[in-house]
């Protein structure tokens, strides 16, 4: 069986900025994959060239066998992508932007009903679904778009810091949702965050990304005994050098 | 005294003036493009007078009177006259090309006799009518200021001049210069209309394109799994509608303020342009529609490239202020001076202009030049499709998250994830 994301050398430059330097990872079906580092590491770029949005300068990524260059077409009817920054249109309810999304991965009315059902039940928005975007909080509109994101159960689904902008209680039940996830539908996730408590909590396996390069990999178990940390933050302290 | 007020407008107006944006769309733009506008006016005027001042007379004189021949010597100290030998008016209207004369003079068979007894003669002057501009009627003005100075060296009110046009190579008795002021009137709308849905639908074209942008919904919408030139297409398509709604609320309430302005000016002796033959065929209408519409869409793509420079929505309709002197200057050019006139190398460069073509062909159907209508439509095709084209590529690369305008010269570009990596 193909793996989920296979990332072969991949290296992104833009002007004079090497955001990816040989980039290799693999993501195994109905798992979830962690892409972890701090800022500027390479974690956004990796995740939109897997997504489509960028090309790589060098390298090869394929998502379930299709390269994201060549079969790019392909490659996005398989994947949902949740940038970290993203946004919901403005003057469409709740309601209207799930029935939008959805009528890109439905095949009929009847599974469009079935998508916005399932969303309305992940972010849990109730009657305000049918209020404007523009009305939304920030946690309101990330949990509506975590809700896009997964209520079609893509074959990926590539989540850029799915928890950003929530508060405690609200990133616990989307993180509960997602694991739920990838259980009853063999959905296979790959997300980047800061946050080591998640990626702890949720990821089979991790990347420690630093300067566009990995600099460690494995399940978070095993790097905390291999580095002989209480936890992943420490972890990436000593990969890194600065603990 | 309001405290602070002098500090915070110091920084407003730095902030102001240090965004090139603004400083080169409301400062600068205005600044070319009204002297321009200007230049190009005076520059049309003038040529027109020098045109004038070559004016070609051809006179069908059917006096054998002393008379005629004192009068047709006087006109020809000031203006090149030809005398035919026509005897119908309607034969001495193809002559005119032969003499490359733009008038036409029907002296009468009683001239002579009238004024030797003291009577009035009526002449009749016919202008060529080529479109209707402000410059159209200086042809006729001259002859009829000769024949006021005829009147006056000779006897007052002696030659009465009676006014006609040569319409689609027949003679009408209608004024040039009352039917040139009716057309300039009806030919000002549908410049002005064409302005307003060439600016307004760009703005909206850009400002989707920006707002996606601004909203962040636009890496989503890229990685759903539609053909990114349906995204382009349903952007333009979009503009299109909401602009073409807005052009027509626009037209009922020009044609409203139009059709009162004339209801206050109502004499009686207007012009019927339909019985002239001075209204577009169906088949006119068909083109004019055609050429609006590939140049409304090569004006929406060209918007949504520049917006795809843009990170938000103020920079893009920024951006887009740049291309509208390319709108306002044909359009106001175009409304009041028939192109005709023009030396070659400004006509060619109006001409080059994509946007200039709705209102060339809207001049050009009325009077049955279906040809220019149609090579302008050509024209304009090409030129939507080269955009078209790049409008699509961007769409399909990552250029459009990645692409972005860097006007202080040799900056290093550097691409949007630099800080998000």
């Amino acid at each position: 069986m193909s793996a989920a994301v296979e990332a072969r050398s991949v290296a992104k430059v833009f002007g004079s900025i090497h955001a990816l330097d040989g980039l290799s990872f693999s993501v195994r079906p109905g798992e979830i994959f962690g892409l972890i580092g701090p800022n500027g590491a390479g974690k956004t770029t990796a995740l939109r060239i897997v997504s489509t949005l960028l090309l790589p300068t060098l390298g090869r990524v394929e998502v379930f066998g299709a390269d994201v260059v060549n079969r790019a077409d392909e490659v996005r009817r398989f994947i949902t992508y949740l940038p970290e920054e993203a946004g919901a249109y403005r003057n469409l309810s709740g309601w209207e932007y799930l029935e939008f999304m959805g009528s890109f991965a439905a095949k009929n009315k009847d599974e469009i009903r079935e998508m916005v059902r399932q969303g309305a039940e992940i972010c849990g928005l109730g009657d305000r679904l049918k209020d404007r975007a523009k009305t939304y909080s920030k946690g309101m509109k990330r949990r509506l778009l975590v809700a896009r994101a997964l209520m079609s159960k893509p074959k990926l689904a590539i989540l850029d810091e799915p928890t950003s902008g929530l508060d405690v209680l609200q990133s616990y039940r989307v993180r509960t949702i997602i694991k739920r996830f990838v259980q009853d539908h063999g959905v296979t996730i790959l997300l980047s965050s800061h946050n080591m408590l998640e990626v702890e909590y949720l990821c089979n396996r991790v990347a420690l990304l630093n300067r566009g390069k990995i600099v460690a990999g494995g399940k978070p178990q095993e790097l905390k005994e291999k580095f002989e940390s209480p936890n992943l933050e420490e972890v990436f302290a000593k990969v890194v050098g600065f603990a | 005294m309001l405290k602070g007020f002098g500090n915070f407008l110091l920084k407003e107006l730095k902030e102001l003036i240090r965004d090139p944006k603004i400083l080169l769309g409301m400062i600068i733009v205005p600044l070319i493009m009204f002297p321009v506008l200007g230049a190009v006016m005076s520059f049309s005027v003038q040529s027109a007078k020098e045109a004038a001042g070559k004016t070609t007379l051809l006179i069908l004189n059917q006096d054998t009177g002393p008379n005629s021949t004192q009068f047709i010597a006087y006109l020809n100290n000031s203006l090149s006259v030809y005398v035919t030998n026509a005897t119908m008016i309607d034969d001495a209207v193809p002559q005119m090309a032969t003499y490359n004369a733009t008038e036409l003079a029907e002296i009468p068979q009683d001239f002579s006799v009238n004024v030797s007894s003291g009577k009035a003669a009526q002449v009749r002057f016919y202008s060529i009518f080529s479109g209707g501009g402000i410059t159209e009627s200086v042809g006729s003005s001259i002859v009829d200021s000769l024949v006021g100075q005829f009147n006056r060296a000779v006897a007052p009110d002696v030659i009465v001049p009676e006014q006609g046009a040569i319409i689609k190579g027949k003679p009408e008795n209608v004024d040039p210069r009352a039917l040139s002021s009716l057309m300039i009137s009806q030919a000002i709308a549908l410049p002005i209309t064409i302005l307003i849905l060439l600016t307004y639908s760009m703005q909206i074209a850009a400002t989707s394109v920006a707002m996606e942008k601004e909203e962040k919904t636009l890496e989503t919408v890229l990685t759903l799994p539609m053909d990114r030139f349906s995204i382009l297409m349903g952007k333009l398509s979009g503009s299109i509608i909401v602009a073409g709604v807005g052009a027509v609320a626009y037209m009922i309430g020009f044609n409203y303020y139009m059709g009162s302005l004339t209801g206050l000016s109502q004499t009686g002796a207007t012009p019927d342009l339909a019985s002239l033959g001075l209204v577009p065929s169906l088949f006119g209408y068909l083109l004019l529609g055609t050429s609006l519409f590939i140049t409304l869409l090569s004006a929406l793509a060209l918007a949504v490239i520049l917006s795809a420079f843009a990170e938000d929505v103020r920079s893009a309709q920024s951006l887009v202020s740049y291309i509208y002197p390319l709108i306002f200057i044909p359009s106001l050019v175009l409304m009041y001076v028939d192109v005709n006139v023009l030396p070659v190398w400004l006509k060619a460069v109006l001409y080059a202009i994509p946007f200039s073509q709705p209102i060339i062909a809207s001049k050009a159907v009325i009077l049955g030049d279906y040809l220019t209508a149609g090579l302008g439509i050509v024209y304009v095709v090409g030129f939507t499709l080269v955009i078209m084209y790049v409008a699509s590529r961007l769409f399909a690369t990552e250029k459009i998250l990645t692409a972005k305008l860097k006007l202080r010269g040799l900056r290093k570009r550097q691409g949007t994830s630099n800080e998000e990596t």
